[in-house]
């Protein structure tokens, strides 16, 4: 589904230049949920910003779906970190969410079913006709996941989605993400810098060390449907939870 | 939603304006001033003038250049705007004729304006498209420059085509800038207009006004400058109903509406600012200025 090879990515130029991305190499599954796991600054925007075509990459080759990514691939959708700064305040809910479809070649029609069903699954069907700025954070980032679900991607990237909403809020929209992952049948890339949260959520997590290159790969057998409570309970959760610390910290 | 203003607080703002005419007419009344007429003798030549026998002749020709040079500005002033704003290279090309043209006050030019278009409409509203495009102009590239790059960002991994992203994107962040220049053009339109009506004119509010004082008709003239300043007054309402519409969705997401549910886009919109946040942007990007004051354009709520 997403292949990675010796992805490199260099600010100016290659000898005096910033190298954000050195050599990734990674490939994630059809309908596997993969998380990213890495310390600020070690590359997991660039790395992001690359896969999802905004960013050309200095050498290595992506994949999505077998086809090289040289520019915003049709099957991707990428969830960003600030949704205050991603939603379109001049527009409603539901426009923020429909907005992109048109150009996708949706019908009006398959737009409004395509809108209307991506809000109900984040659960704000009832908030269509509201503007951004009157929703809590959580929601913000609700309509932002709504509208990347509604353009119907076979891949979702996401660049640390719930780092701005607090503990209660962050843990309802892992649940939500898990329910809609099944739901939707995507493929997820989810970038954190939170261990707890991405072994909850992932198959895998990679952890990454700057310039973002692979140095851990952990599978993860915990069973699903997963919950908040007694998932984390798990001795196998407490497992992977210090294995990834000591890979992080190393 | 909003609170309705008092009826009260309707009524002060009358208070005042009463207290000057009221101060005035008692004064003017046994002054004897030539040059301070009565007020019952301004208010009739005021009726006779302008209920309705001058409107079409100063009244009209006067608004309508005024409309026809501000409507020139503002389009010329958004579309060269977003132009500038969105080309580095245009804009420092364009920079030291924008500065030197910005410099040059529009009156400079009324002479040539004469010149070359004659001592009808035209002049006018060529001397008040140009004297009003340059706030238009100026906020314009500011605001363009001010966008969200993350905005941009989510546009083009949508794949949203460039003609989509100019109209539903960059135009409406823009705006608030766009108005703010508009609302300093207005007021100088009304200057320009009035000036340029006092130079080789054969009609219009400045016309008249200096055509009563040298004809001594100092009631007439006053009548023309109440006029004008009810113009102005009327204009600006009106200016801030179309901007409190066009912009009710800045005002809320500043949350200047004074409704509750704006309230929690204030507290989450001041975090979700990560350490990872500018990284990855390439030099150019990171450069970006920072998002331009829009407290000009945002007036707290009566």
């Amino acid at each position: 589904m997403l292949e990675v090879s010796h992805l490199r990515k260099v600010y100016g130029s290659e000898e005096t230049g910033n190298v954000a991305v050195g050599d990734l190499s990674f490939v994630v599954g059809e309908k596997e949920f993969v998380c990213i796991l890495g310390s600020s600054g070690c590359g997991k925007t660039t790395m992001l910003r690359c896969l999802s075509g905004l960013a050309p990459a200095t050498s290595g080759q992506i994949l999505v779906e077998g086809s090289p990514v040289d520019g915003p691939p049709e099957d991707l959708a990428y969830v960003f970190q600030d949704y205050s700064r991603s939603l379109l305040p001049w527009m409603t809910v539901e426009r923020n969410v429909s907005f992109p479809l048109r150009y996708k070649g949706m019908s009006k029609q398959e737009a409004k079913i395509a809108t209307a069903d991506a809000l109900d699954a984040v659960g704000l069907g009832d908030r269509t006709k509201a503007f951004p700025w009157q929703l809590s954070g959580g929601m913000q980032q609700r309509v932002a996941i709504a509208r990347a679900l509604a353009y119907r991607p076979r891949v979702l990237l996401m660049d640390e989605p719930f780092a701005s909403v607090d503990a209660q809020t962050r843990s309802d929209l892992e649940d939500l993400l898990l329910g809609i992952w099944e739901r939707y049948a995507v493929t997820i890339v989810f970038v954190t810098h939170d261990i707890d949260e991405a072994v909850y959520l992932a198959d895998r997590v990679l952890v990454l060390k700057a310039p973002a290159t692979v140095t851990t790969v952990a599978d993860v057998d915990l069973p699903r449907p997963r919950d908040q409570i007694t998932t984390k309970a798990l001795p196998e959760f407490a497992r992977l939870r210090s294995e990834l610390l000591s890979a992080l910290r190393h | 939603m909003r609170t309705a203003p008092r009826v009260s607080d309707f009524l002060l703002q009358f208070v005042l304006p009463g207290g000057l005419l009221l101060g005035y007419g008692v004064w003017s009344a046994q002054a004897d001033n030539f040059y301070f007429p009565p007020l019952t003798e301004i208010g009739s030549t005021f009726a006779d003038t302008w209920l309705f026998e001058r409107v079409p002749v100063d009244l009209l020709p006067s608004v309508s250049r005024l409309v026809a040079g501000y409507s020139l500005a503002v389009v010329v002033g958004v579309v060269a705007g977003i132009a500038l704003g969105l080309s580095r290279r245009a804009r420092l090309t364009s920079e030291p004729v924008v500065e030197f043209l910005r410099a040059l006050p529009a009156p400079a030019l009324i002479p040539f304006a004469l010149l070359l278009f004659g001592t009808g409409t035209n002049s006018k509203v060529f001397i008040i498209a140009l004297g009003t495009v340059w706030p238009i102009l100026l906020n314009t590239i500011d605001g363009v420059r001010g966008l969200e790059s993350q905005q941009l960002d989510m546009a083009r991994s949508y794949r949203i085509p460039s003609r989509s992203v100019l109209l539903h994107i960059i135009l409406p962040a823009a705006s608030p800038r766009i108005f703010a220049g508009m609302r300093t053009s207005l007021s100088i339109g009304i200057i320009l207009m009035v000036i340029s009506e006092m130079v080789a004119s054969a009609n219009g509010l400045g016309y008249f006004i200096l055509q009563s004082q040298r004809g001594f008709e100092i009631p007439e003239m006053w009548t023309g400058i109440v006029v004008i300043g009810l113009l102005g007054f009327v204009l600006n309402w009106l200016f801030l109903r179309v901007e409190a519409r066009v912009l009710f969705w800045h005002r809320g997401a500043k949350g200047l509406l004074g409704d509750s549910a704006a309230a929690p886009a204030v507290e989450s919109s001041a975090d979700g600012h990560g350490p990872d946040d500018a990284e990855g942007r390439g030099p150019e990007a990171a450069t970006a200025p920072d998002v331009p004051s829009t407290a000009r354009s945002s007036r707290p709520v009566s």
